[in-house]
Formats: C-alpha cells, sequence, structure tokens
C-alpha cells in the first residue's frame, strides 16, 4: 500500500483533489461490462464506453462541484473537458494518468479509497460505475469530440434493449440522457404488466403453491399448523383488531376437533361479516392517508367534519366495496355523483394533509397543497411517492419531472372548501343534541368574556372620542383613520386584558368551528379558480369562473419562481396505459375546469393499471403477515424493496382484478392458505434464522405485537368497559391529565385543554373514533408508537423503549382498565379468589393458568391483600377550571386567564383506587401485570 | 420454568433488541449492546455534547448581538423594503436599547444583557450573523432549526445526534428536552425520533408534575410494591419466553422494563436540585422570579450532561416582539441572562466547556421595519428569514469572535452567508460526526439532517 500526502486544506476534505491520503487497492473484477473488456481495447468501444458510461456519471455526480459553475469550482479541480481534468486542479498531482487507472487520484477518490468523492453516500458510485471508470483510463481515457458522441447515442438510444438494461418509454424527461437512459428490468417490475402466473405444482391452495417453491429452494422446512387456541386469536386480531372472548375460544375448539377446515372457515366468514372488521381495515388505510381531525400547522385548525370520512371509511370495508370503487370515490366523488353526499364525503382524502396558510404567501400555500396531494396519491394508490421528482427527473425511477408536473395539473383546478353534505341514514348522530349543548356553553362564556373586554375597550375609545371632540366611531369603521383621529390601539386596556382580547377571539372561532361538527357539512374539495385562502375557514366562493383555467409549468427545481415548459393534465407515462389514441400526447387528461381527477382516477383504478391493484393487495398481505410481499408498502421504485415472491404479488393481484376488486375475498384467499395457519415456531430455529433471518420465506408465522389502538381496546375488552358502539363525531377518551391540562400554544393562544367525553360509555370506545389532533398527541397511544399523522405511515414500529412501561404499569389509564377488570371478575365470582385468578387468565389469556401461574399468582394477590388492607388511595378531584397563564405577545408580561372545564362539571368517572376495596385493588394489580404481560401484548 | 431464575433471564439470554431496522450504520454497530450505547466517532469530536438554548418566537438581532446605528437614524421613517410578508405602509424601527462592546474580545451586546457582559462569559462566545432561514412562519421555522426540514416529520437534531453518537449513560434519556409549561409552536414534531427507531426521541423532562409522564405509581403504590410487581411480572413473562424461545422481542421488552426501574431512581436524583449548593442555586437565579423557571432548566442541564447525557434543549417562549419591543425583549432577556451567563461559568468552572457546546439561537431573526398593526404604529418587528444572530460557546467553537455580518440595517446577511443546514452540518462536525456519512436508509433513500448536504462554517471552529 502506498501513501502519499498532498496539501490539505482542514476545511476541505471533501474536496476531493485535496485529500490527505490515498491509498491503493487491489482491483477486483465483477464487472457486466467485463465481456465487453476485449474490445474496450478498441478505441471505438472506448468512445462508446465515454459517451455512454462515464461522461453521464460525471454529469450526474462530479460537474455540479467541478465544473458547472464557473465561478465556484471546488477545489479548482474542473472535469468538463479531457484538458482540465488531466491537468487537475489545487493538488500538484496529475489526477488521471492515461493507461494507468491504479496510478490516478481519481479513480482511487471515486473508490472511497483514502479520498472520498463524490462526498455523500447518496451519490456514491456502485462498483460497476468505478469500473467504466477503471476500464476507460485504462483504455488511455478518450475523449470523443460531440458529434462523436451525438452519433455513438443515436445508434445505442435506437436499441431498446441490450445488455445494460432496457429504455423505459416515457414522456420524457428534461435531458436525452434520462429520456434514453437504462433501466434494469427487476428495477422497473411494478411498472410492468401484471402477468398471471401458472400456479406451481404440488399444493391446493394457489398461495401455498407459490410459497412452498421458494421454500423448496431455499430448503426450508415449513412450521407445523398452529394450534387452535392460538388460530382464532390470530385471525380475530388481525380481521378485527380485538382478541376472542373466551366462549368463542370454548366454542371454536370444539369446533375444530369435529371438522378443523369447516371450522376455519366459518370463523373467517364470521369474523369478515363482523362490523368491527371495517374499524379494522379503516385503520390501516387511515395510517396511509394520515387520518387527522385538525389540519395543523401554528393553528392547528379544527376540521370539524373529518369524522365523516372516517366512517366513511369503516362503511366502505363492511359493505365489502370494491377496492378500484374506493378509489375512484376518494380521488374524484364530487365529479363522479355530485348529488351523493357519501361521494362528497370520499374526497375527505384530498383534505388529509397537514395544511395551513398562515404567514405564507397565498401562492405558496397553494402549492404546498398541490404537491401533497400530487405525493401522497401516488403513495397511498400507486405506492410511488412522487416527492423525489418534484424538482428533478427522478434518480432511479422512470418517472420524469413532467409527469409530475401532469399529475399536478390533474389536481391544479382542486380547492378544499367545507361543503354542504346531507346526514346518510348510516351515520351515527346519537346524542347530537347533548354534545352541541356542551359546546354551546364553551362558546357563549368565550363570547362573554370577550365582550367584557371590548366593551371596556370602546367604552374607552369612546371618552376619548369625546375628550378630542370626536365622533365615535367603533374599531372596525375607525381602522383606517390616522392616528391623531382615533384613539391608541387597546384604548383602556390593561395589558392581561390586552392578552386576553385576544385569547377570547380565538376562542370565540374556535367553538364556532367545533359547533359545525354537527352540521350537514364535509370536509371535501370543489373545482374552481385559484382565490384567497385562510384555512381556519374554506367556503366555496359565491362565484365560480367556469372559464378559469390554471396554466401549469414544469418548475425547475420546484421552484415557482423558475417554470420551464408548460404541461397539461395527464397521468405517468411510465405505467404505458395510454388515454387516449392521440399519438401526441397519448397521456393527457382533460384540461377543463371539471373532470381532470375524474379522468385521473379513472386511469388509477383501470384494471390494466399495473401499479394500483398491485400496491393495495400487498397491503392486505402486510395486515395478515405483518410485512408485505414488498416490504415498502409506499414506495414500489427502485429503491424500494423488491418483491419476495414476485409471481405471487402478481397472481394474487391478477385474481383480485378479475374478481372484481372484491377485499374480502381476497382475506379468505390468503386466510384459507396452510401459510396463513403456520405456528409462529419454526420447524428448526437455528436453520430458519440462518438461512432466512428476515423470515421472507415464511417457514413460520411471523408474530407481532399489538398496535397501540388494539392494546387500548383489547384493555377496554377485558375489562368490560368497551362501547361497541360505532362512528359519530370524535371521543375524548381520558388520557393522562397532566397533559390534557398542558397548555399548547397555538399561534395567538393556547388551545383548548383535552376534556374527556362525559360519561364512560360515550369515552370507552373504539380508539379508531378517537379526537386525532396533530398538536397533541395521546401520549398512551404515542408511546406505543402509533404514527405521527403528518407523514404516511407504511408500516407501524414497535420497537421496546421504557418509557411504554411507565405508561403500561403506572399510568391512570392503566390502572382504570385493572379496576374494571378486576371488578368484572370479582363480581363473576364474588368470594373465590381462586376463581378470580383463573377468570383474569382465561379473559386475558384465552386459556386456564398453569398449575404454576395458579399458585404464584394466588400468592401475589394474597400478598397484595394485605398490602392495600394497609395503604389507602386518596380521591383525585377533577377540576372544573384551570388557570392559564401566558406571556403577552406584545409587551413579554405574563398574564393570566381561566378556562373553563364545563363536562368535569357533571361528568362520570370510571371506576377508580379510592372506590374500589382492598380486594378489588389487589386483584385489579394481578389485571394490570396480565395487561403488561407479553402473553397478552404479542400474537403468534 | 425451575430451572431458569429470573436474573438469568433478565440478563443471561443476551440483549438483543430486536425490533430495530437494519441500516449501514447500525449493521455495523451490531456489537453494541443497545441502540443508545455509546459508538465510535466519525472523526476526532471537540464537543461530547450540547446544550441548546432555543428562544422561540425569533429573537431581534439588531436588539441582542448585531447593533445597527443605522436603524437608530432612521427610526419612524418610511421603509420602501418589500421583503417579508406584511403588506402596507411600514416604517424603521430603532433598537430601544443602547449596545456597547464587552469583554476583551469586544463582542457586541446590548445593554439589557448584564450578565453575559462579564467578560468572563462574553469571551466564551462565539456570535454568528451570518445565517439565513427559510420559513417566515414559526411552525415550519422551527422545525427547519430543530429538524434540518420544514414539513415536519424528520428526525431532530437530538435524535440523530443520539443514533450516531449513543449516550453515556443507559440509565437516563441520551436526549432530553425541557420546555416552558406550553409547548412550543410544532410542539414534540420538534424532538421526534422521526423516521429513526424510537429509542432516539427526545425525552421532556416536564418543568411541573411528573418529569416524565407516568414516572412513577400512582401514590398508593410504594417502590417496594413496584418491585414485586416487575417481579412477578418477569415469573409471567419467563413462562411465556420458555414457549417461545424463537422470539427474541420478548428479552428486550422485558429489559425496557428493568430499565424503567432503575430510571425511577435516577431520574429524580438528577432533577433534584435542592442538593446543589445555596450559591449555585443563586447563581443560576434561582430565587429571583423571573429567571427561576429558566434558571431551574439550565441548571439541571448541567447536571445531565454531567451524568452522560448527551443532548439536552431548552425552550424560552415569547420573544415574537411585533409589538412593544422594548418591554418583550428587556423582559425575555432579563429572564434567560443570568442563568445562561451562571450555566457558561459553571460549565467552565467544572472544565466542561471545552468538550460541551452551548447554542444560542431562535427559529429566524427580525426586520428592521415595522408595518402598522390595527393602523397604529407599532414599535416591534416582524419575522425575518434573511437574516438572525446565534451564538455558540464551547465545545470547540472559536471562543470571542464575531463570524459573519448583516447589511447596515440588519436586514439581511452579507457576510459569511450560510443556510440552517450548514450550522447543523457544523454541529454534527464538532460532535464528531459526518453529516455525508450520519444517514439513515428510509423511503427509498440514505437520509441525511442536513437533507441533501452541504457544507461546513470553518470560521466558526476553533
Amino acid at each position: 500500500m502506498t501513501r502519499r500526502s498532498l496539501r490539505l486544506s482542514k476545511f476541505h476534505v471533501h474536496h476531493w483533489i485535496l485529500a490527505a491520503l490515498m491509498s491503493i487497492v487491489a482491483f477486483e473484477s465483477t464487472s457486466s461490462f467485463a465481456a465487453d473488456q476485449k474490445s474496450v481495447s478498441g478505441q471505438a468501444a472506448a468512445n462508446r464506453l465515454f459517451t455512454l458510461k462515464v461522461l453521464p456519471l460525471l454529469k450526474v455526480k462530479c460537474f455540479g462541484c467541478h465544473g458547472i459553475d464557473s465561478e465556484d469550482i471546488r477545489g479548482d479541480y474542473d472535469l468538463m473537458t479531457r484538458e482540465k481534468m488531466f491537468k487537475g486542479g489545487e493538488s500538484e498531482e496529475p489526477p488521471v494518468v492515461s493507461g494507468k487507472p491504479k496510478d490516478s487520484p481519481l479513480y482511487q477518490a471515486i473508490l472511497w479509497d483514502g479520498m472520498e468523492m463524490p462526498p455523500k453516500e447518496n451519490d456514491r458510485l456502485t462498483k460497476e460505475e468505478t469500473e467504466y471508470f477503471r476500464q476507460w483510463i485504462a483504455a488511455g481515457a478518450p475523449w470523443p469530440s460531440a458529434a462523436d458522441q451525438l452519433q455513438i447515442q443515436k445508434r445505442e438510444w435506437s436499441v431498446r434493449e441490450n445488455e445494460d438494461g432496457v429504455i423505459v418509454n416515457t414522456s420524457g424527461g428534461l435531458a436525452d440522457d434520462w429520456t434514453y437512459r437504462r433501466y434494469q428490468p427487476e428495477d422497473t417490475w411494478a411498472f410492468q404488466p401484471v402477468k398471471r402466473p401458472d400456479i406451481p405444482a404440488g399444493a391446493k391452495n394457489p398461495v401455498d403453491a407459490f410459497v412452498a417453491k421458494r421454500l423448496a429452494a431455499a430448503g426450508l422446512q415449513p412450521a407445523t399448523d398452529a394450534d387452535a387456541r392460538t388460530m382464532i386469536r390470530r385471525a380475530t386480531y388481525d380481521l378485527i383488531g380485538l382478541p376472542p372472548s373466551p366462549q368463542e375460544i370454548d366454542e371454536f375448539n370444539k369446533a375444530w376437533s369435529q371438522d378443523a377446515q369447516q371450522a376455519w372457515s366459518n370463523l373467517v366468514d364470521r369474523l369478515l361479516k363482523n362490523d368491527h372488521y371495517g374499524e379494522r381495515q379503516a385503520q390501516h388505510w387511515l395510517d396511509i392517508v394520515r387520518y387527522a381531525d385538525t389540519s395543523g400547522f401554528s393553528n392547528d385548525y379544527e376540521r370539524s367534519n373529518a369524522w365523516r370520512y372516517r366512517d366513511y371509511v369503516i362503511r366502505s370495508f363492511n359493505k365489502d366495496k370494491p377496492f378500484n370503487e374506493f378509489a375512484m370515490e376518494q380521488i374524484a366523488g364530487d365529479e363522479l355523483r355530485p348529488d351523493d353526499p357519501e361521494a362528497l364525503i370520499a374526497t375527505g382524502l384530498l383534505r388529509m394533509g397537514p395544511w395551513g396558510t398562515q404567514m405564507i404567501p397565498q401562492k405558496e400555500s397553494r402549492q404546498i397543497y398541490l404537491d401533497d396531494l400530487v405525493h401522497n396519491v401516488g403513495q397511498a394508490f400507486l405506492s410511488m411517492p412522487m416527492r423525489c421528482c418534484k424538482c428533478h427527473d427522478h434518480k432511479f425511477d422512470p418517472l420524469p419531472t413532467k409527469d409530475y408536473y401532469r399529475m399536478y395539473a390533474a389536481f391544479a383546478t382542486t380547492q378544499p372548501a367545507e361543503r354542504q353534505a346531507g346526514f346518510l341514514p348510516a351515520e351515527n348522530r346519537n346524542s347530537f343534541a347533548e354534545k352541541r349543548e356542551l359546546v354551546r356553553e364553551l362558546l357563549d362564556y368565550a363570547t362573554s368574556e370577550q365582550a367584557k373586554i371590548q366593551n371596556k375597550q370602546e367604552a374607552a375609545a369612546k371618552k376619548w372620542y369625546e375628550e378630542h371632540d370626536l365622533p365615535y366611531k367603533n374599531e372596525n369603521a375607525r381602522k383606517k383613520d390616522t392616528e391623531e383621529k382615533k384613539p391608541p390601539r387597546h384604548v383602556g386596556l390593561t395589558y392581561e386584558e390586552k392578552g386576553m382580547k385576544k385569547v377570547r377571539e380565538q376562542d370565540v372561532w374556535i367553538w364556532a368551528r367545533r359547533m359545525e361538527r354537527y352540521l350537514p357539512m364535509a370536509q371535501a374539495v370543489y373545482n374552481g379558480q385559484d382565490d384567497f385562502k385562510n384555512g381556519r375557514k374554506l367556503r366555496e366562493p359565491k362565484q365560480i369562473n367556469k372559464q378559469w383555467r390554471p396554466e401549469n409549468f414544469i418548475l425547475a427545481g420546484g421552484s415557482l419562481e423558475a417554470p420551464l415548459e408548460s404541461v397539461k393534465p395527464g397521468v405517468l407515462s411510465a405505467a404505458g396505459l395510454p388515454i387516449n389514441q392521440d399519438g401526441d400526447s397519448p397521456f393527457q387528461i382533460t384540461d377543463a375546469l371539471n373532470g381532470r381527477r375524474l379522468a385521473f382516477a379513472k386511469w388509477i383504478t383501470d384494471d390494466r393499471n399495473p401499479l394500483t391493484a398491485r400496491s393495495f393487495v400487498n397491503r392486505i398481505w402486510q395486515s395478515h403477515f405483518g410485512i408485505g410481499l414488498v416490504k415498502t408498502a409506499n414506495s414500489f421504485g427502485a429503491k424500494g424493496s423488491k418483491p419476495s415472491h414476485p409471481e405471487l404479488l402478481d397472481w394474487l393481484t391478477s385474481d383480485f382484478i378479475e374478481h372484481g376488486w372484491k377485499i374480502k375475498r381476497l382475506h379468505r384467499l390468503i386466510m384459507s392458505s396452510a401459510t396463513y395457519r403456520r405456528s409462529a415456531k419454526p420447524a428448526n430455529t437455528k436453520t430458519q434464522t440462518t438461512v432466512d433471518p428476515d423470515n421472507k420465506l415464511l417457514a413460520s408465522f411471523p408474530s407481532r405485537r399489538l398496535t397501540a389502538e388494539e392494546l387500548r381496546d383489547s384493555a377496554l375488552l377485558v375489562s368490560g368497559e368497551l362501547n361497541r358502539e360505532m362512528g359519530g363525531v370524535p371521543i375524548m377518551p381520558e388520557i393522562n391529565l397532566e397533559v390534557a391540562l398542558q397548555p399548547r400554544m397555538i399561534q395567538f393562544s393556547i388551545a383548548p385543554a383535552h376534556q374527556p367525553s362525559r360519561t364512560p360509555a360515550e369515552r370507552n370506545r373504539r380508539t379508531i373514533y378517537a379526537y386525532r389532533v396533530r398538536g397533541q398527541a395521546d401520549p398512551f397511544l404515542e408511546i406505543m408508537n402509533q404514527p405521527n399523522p403528518n407523514e404516511s405511515c407504511e408500516i407501524r414500529d414497535s420497537a421496546s423503549v421504557s418509557p411504554q412501561a411507565f405508561t403500561l404499569m403506572n399510568s391512570d389509564v392503566m390502572t382504570d382498565r385493572s379496576i374494571g377488570f378486576a371488578l368484572r371478575v370479582q363480581k363473576e365470582q364474588p368470594d373465590d379468589t381462586a376463581e378470580w385468578i383463573r377468570q383474569s387468565v382465561q379473559i386475558a389469556y384465552g386459556r386456564m393458568p398453569t398449575q404454576e401461574e395458579q399458585t404464584s399468582l394466588q400468592d401475589y394477590l394474597k400478598e397484595m391483600q394485605s398490602y392495600h388492607k394497609a395503604h389507602k388511595p386518596e380521591e383525585v378531584k377533577y377540576p372544573t377550571q384551570v388557570t392559564r397563564s401566558l406571556v403577552e405577545e406584545f409587551t413579554g408580561e405574563p398574564f393570566e386567564f381561566i378556562e373553563k372545564l364545563n363536562v368535569y362539571e357533571n361528568y362520570v368517572p370510571d371506576a377508580k383506587p379510592w372506590t374500589v376495596d382492598a380486594d378489588v385493588r389487589a386483584l385489579a394489580d394481578v389485571c394490570l401485570l396480565l395487561l403488561n404481560s407479553n402473553e397478552f401484548l404479542y400474537i403468534y | 420454568m425451575a430451572t431458569i431464575s429470573r436474573r438469568d433471564f433478565l440478563y443471561g439470554l443476551g440483549s438483543s433488541l430486536g425490533a430495530l431496522a437494519l441500516t449501514d450504520l447500525q449493521a455495523a454497530e451490531k456489537k453494541a449492546v443497545g441502540p443508545l450505547a455509546p459508538k465510535q466517532t466519525m472523526h476526532d469530536p471537540k464537543a461530547k455534547a450540547v446544550i441548546m438554548l432555543f428562544m422561540e418566537g425569533g429573537p431581534s438581532q439588531a436588539d441582542t448581538f448585531d447593533p445597527k446605528p443605522e436603524l437608530s437614524r432612521l427610526h419612524l421613517s418610511e421603509s420602501k423594503r418589500t421583503a417579508g410578508l406584511a403588506g402596507g405602509k411600514r416604517f424603521y424601527v430603532g433598537s430601544p436599547f443602547k449596545s456597547r462592546k464587552v469583554g476583551n474580545a469586544g463582542i457586541d451586546m446590548s445593554d439589557q444583557w448584564k450578565f453575559l457582559a462579564d467578560p468572563e462569559v462574553a469571551d466564551e462566545l462565539c456570535v454568528y450573523r451570518g445565517c439565513k432561514a427559510e420559513s417566515l412562519n414559526h411552525p415550519e421555522a422551527l422545525l427547519h432549526m430543530n429538524t434540518g426540514s420544514r414539513l415536519g416529520g424528520d428526525p431532530g437534531l437530538g435524535a440523530w445526534t443520539t443514533y450516531g453518537l449513543g449516550s453515556e449513560n443507559q440509565n437516563l434519556p441520551g436526549y432530553v428536552v425541557m420546555t416552558e409549561l406550553a409547548l412550543p409552536q410544532a410542539g414534540p414534531a420538534n424532538w421526534t425520533n422521526g423516521f429513526l427507531p424510537a429509542h432516539y426521541q427526545g425525552t421532556r423532562l416536564r418543568s411541573t408534575g411528573s418529569p416524565i409522564l407516568d414516572l412513577k405509581p400512582p401514590k398508593f403504590k410504594s417502590r417496594e410494591h413496584q418491585r414485586k410487581a416487575l417481579d412477578q411480572l418477569a415469573i409471567l413473562n419467563a413462562n411465556h419466553a420458555e414457549q417461545h424461545p424463537e422470539h427474541e422481542e420478548l428479552n428486550a421488552r422485558m429489559e425496557s422494563y428493568e430499565l424503567a426501574y432503575r430510571m425511577q431512581m435516577s431520574v429524580p436524583g438528577i432533577i433534584d436540585i435542592d442538593s446543589e449548593p445555596e450559591h449555585t442555586q443563586k447563581a443560576y437565579g434561582l430565587e429571583r422570579k423571573e429567571t427561576s423557571a429558566f434558571g431551574r432548566q439550565c441548571l439541571m442541564a448541567r447536571r445531565l450532561v454531567e451524568e452522560g447525557v448527551r443532548f439536552v434543549q431548552i425552550f424560552s417562549g415569547g420573544w415574537d416582539s411585533h409589538d412593544y419591543l422594548e418591554k418583550g425583549h428587556s423582559s425575555r432577556i432579563n429572564s434567560v441572562d443570568q442563568p445562561i451567563a451562571a450555566l457558561i461559568k459553571d460549565l467552565k468552572n467544572r472544565g466542561m466547556l471545552e468538550d460541551t457546546l452551548v447554542v444560542w439561537t431562535g427559529e429566524f431573526g427580525r426586520t428592521p421595519d415595522n408595518n402598522y398593526r390595527g393602523g397604529v404604529t407599532a414599535l416591534g418587528r416582524g419575522h425575518n428569514a434573511d437574516a438572525m444572530n446565534m451564538w455558540f460557546a464551547g465545545g470547540g467553537t472559536k471562543r470571542g469572535t464575531m463570524v459573519g455580518a448583516t447589511d447596515e440595517i440588519a436586514a439581511a446577511a452579507v457576510e459569511v452567508v450560510h443556510p440552517i443546514r450548514d450550522v447543523h452540518i457544523t454541529m454534527l462536525h464538532l460532535l464528531g460526526l459526518d453529516d455525508n456519512k450520519l444517514t439513515y436508509f428510509h423511503a427509498g433513500r440514505y437520509k441525511q439532517l442536513s437533507q441533501f448536504g452541504g457544507e461546513l462554517i470553518p470560521e466558526l471552529i476553533a
């Protein structure tokens, strides 16, 4: 190994020509270009290598810092011509030695050997790419003229497929290099048409046939079948997100012992018909589309009717609405069936992203809205994150930036608004009057507090006008008067009152917005002109300019200030599914004011679209196995994962399409496989973890932890507190009281406290109905890895972190569940403590305790009984108001005000430690441990 | 079951943390005991820990560390600037404060800074005036400064740091955040782990109530009660683990309960600042009403860093002076001046300043002019993304210097101009981390704090 020192400027280590150390390693040849190696010695081949391989890499990876900007050339090393490349920069050493790659520092640098060029991980050259440079230098580093280059390129571009890959037809990139670049077919698998492969012989169920083929190839023995209890628990959680009851387990065991096959298919049918199925499936979809009841950004404005979209999703799954129809409604329901409230509610999808207008120029906030739609519609339906090609042609996928802006144009007439949409019979409007009354009280309070301050100010203003001998004008009327002609701002108010004025004004519109929950409105969209928008209140304009057509451009670097060529609405060309027969613009859709989204949605849901059905089938697979056939469910591009069983994915997809995009059928198909019914225990753990550590081949069933929602729902279910009522305005669960009352800043004030719903029945409902606030997560759910609703979540994290233990062992929420659980058990068997243990274990685990567990828990119970006789809990009172303190914006002085917590005035708490006796508290300790235990938290 | 004791089970079966996604960096660190175990730096570090003092709302450069006599001359004259958002007539606002040069280094400081002006403190500062933000809106700008992305959802600075370096103390969180009672705008997204595994998220040490949510059981359950509960839980879990030897995550989850138990002891110890000598408490301003809240947090920050916590962030709110600038900024400065000066002296006296990087910043700067608010001449300043000031102390930054400059009215940075990402890259560099290598593969690409790379600001480094 030779080492050479070069001059080094400490802060330019990444300017490759200034590297301190360079080492040389022996070269290993593994190049796919190896076949060409002999001919590379020929001048023509070397010219070709340079033009097609080396120069494009130089352009993409090097010229940015070493050429394009002649004012700022890093390390003073310009690579744009052969002469300059050979001459070098600040270094005294020649960077390229013709014929001798190993003596060429440039080559060493791109190997990241000593020197590291290009300096970013993302830009680093692959082995194959560095090999092009090696061969080119070895062949004398020729640099053909521009004309010769063009000739070489043209010849190359006329061949669609060669050993370097395939040219994918698209609407074209910003440069020919991109348009004619080649892809490895495996990198563009998702864009290729869905094929219907033959089912391999040897298994009845097609799923098993494909899975068995790969297992056999890997030499892996599949695990044995799981037992009945494991299977009913697995299926029940997968389909409805709740555990089976002991009775259900019992009945299933009996049926299974008579006819396992029949029992299983009856079970799956029963679960698919259960209304909780829709809730569980909707949770997956809401993760992807980022459901929340507020808008995020500085004010986190409430989206008062978002709940209707949530319920629409649940209803759709329960009805087994075909996925193509489901997709179509969400993208273009308003255009599809303008008079159908259901279709209008469905477009809530286009309102799901965090979005605000505060302190952002209108043009930019409009761009943010449309960028968000393009990226998230692409991600949700096509598993194609689109953000990457907003600024440039996609680096790895056949997505030209032109297609990004075509899709952008497809949404460019879409405007967000709260629209009128009559209530449907299916929607839950229980206790609307009562709930509205609680909001009304808060609105009245805020209004009267605001009036007090306003009146005081105006009294002072009147006095001022009198003193100045001028006629009184109200606050609005005098706004434009010059300062001599009107009283000072906030006249007559103390600084506390100044601050309070803002707080109460804010409160008034917060509660006024919340009243709209109970109105027949929907967070939806309409088609119309761009006009001024305030995120606080979005309504349709009085007049829609039917002639209005937005002009859309490719934006260089995504900047509104840098429009390039103009684009018309269209679809993604790489999918190879033209919209019309027009030879010039086969991927263009209508550019009328209306109908753009409908045309786009039709393309998305076309049976021949290679992306949509694959994407969704993969998500359903993931809902059963924890990981999809493609691990990156939101990203089917070259940088996403490749399918573990490509043929299986295609077979399932074609079957799905052929049978009308029906989702329940797909569940049945997957669940009827032996693959789904395997035990989680590998046939041979050691072999399997060596051969297939990530269990991609599914030799055994992948276990998983309960999600945050499943955990809360299950705890409520076993404690007997769960109210199974479906749908309706968001519920407010009890959350950690400190968090509920902790002040949360919004633009000019503090957001209202989290007040739980008044009665246990109202709040102890399934988590999917819980109010989802972007600015404040429920700490219990958050700690159990509920995703942040600002980004689409393709897969749940389940990392174990210590704060989870605090929450699950110590929180009031869990203490209350354990008390509820204990009361339930004790009610069934008042005096028999041995029976208490048996019952609790059976309810929590769905099995009887072992003798050891029985003894050990009974001993523990006894110990806790005597502990609790000696330790009495204190009662915790709920506050009916809270004092807020805020720093007044203008003066920097702190001031205080009162926030009313009216729900607590007539609150019905859950059973609490101080409302039960020592025996119940002791049993609750046992129950708490069961709820904390791994057996309760994991599904096998 | 009888053959395995509880402790054997807890500690004997290795300590894999099964649920971790495997990325390049983690693959290289497979030997480490856990996700927060200390890791090798990428080059020789100057700093081991960071204390970041975040002035939420956007402190005004012209009224803190970047005085502009020209503005006083222009005071109340009409401004024709069009930058920023507010339309309508605008007028210039001179600083209500006098300025002077302090310490041997002659650092510019408005006269509101009384404690920081102590030469012993001022000469440690490296004031930077060249940074440009991008957003004019608080939440986006906060997210940009704290996570490198305006959009939210990316990991916080402390998350990247603990991902890269781990933490020295396994019984405390590696990344601690302290806020005022009210959370800053954009809330916990400012210290989220984003796409990094959950181990790297910031833990909020709350200023009132329980320092970590539910750190302790309800009052009627004693510590012995908790120990018994955990032992009994371990028995349940051990039975279960015996049934599922293939399932590695079970160990990780059991361990997390034991770590939680240890944290119950270590956290209250750390936050018990009553154990500090009276003169220390006094130095941090704990007995003054205006400074006690921020002072407690600064003192806590020192104690945390002393115990090996990697990244501590403290938020001070209320710097958004659109009006009544004089009152607003003087009261804000007054609330942090003494605590910050005490922190720097304290770190210095303990020999900790050398390898602790202290950063003082806001999310953006303020304008030289203002618009008429409600039709009234409001003496305040708007949001300004083109200029701001921040300062560093210790951790390998250049002592007693002023780097970069704004134009004559502090409207825009004109010398040593760098975007926020370069500040981030420089901070990572001081910690021995290379932004281009500190990557995590997510959603199809290697993500990094700076998003797409950037450059160091060599002028800041000693």
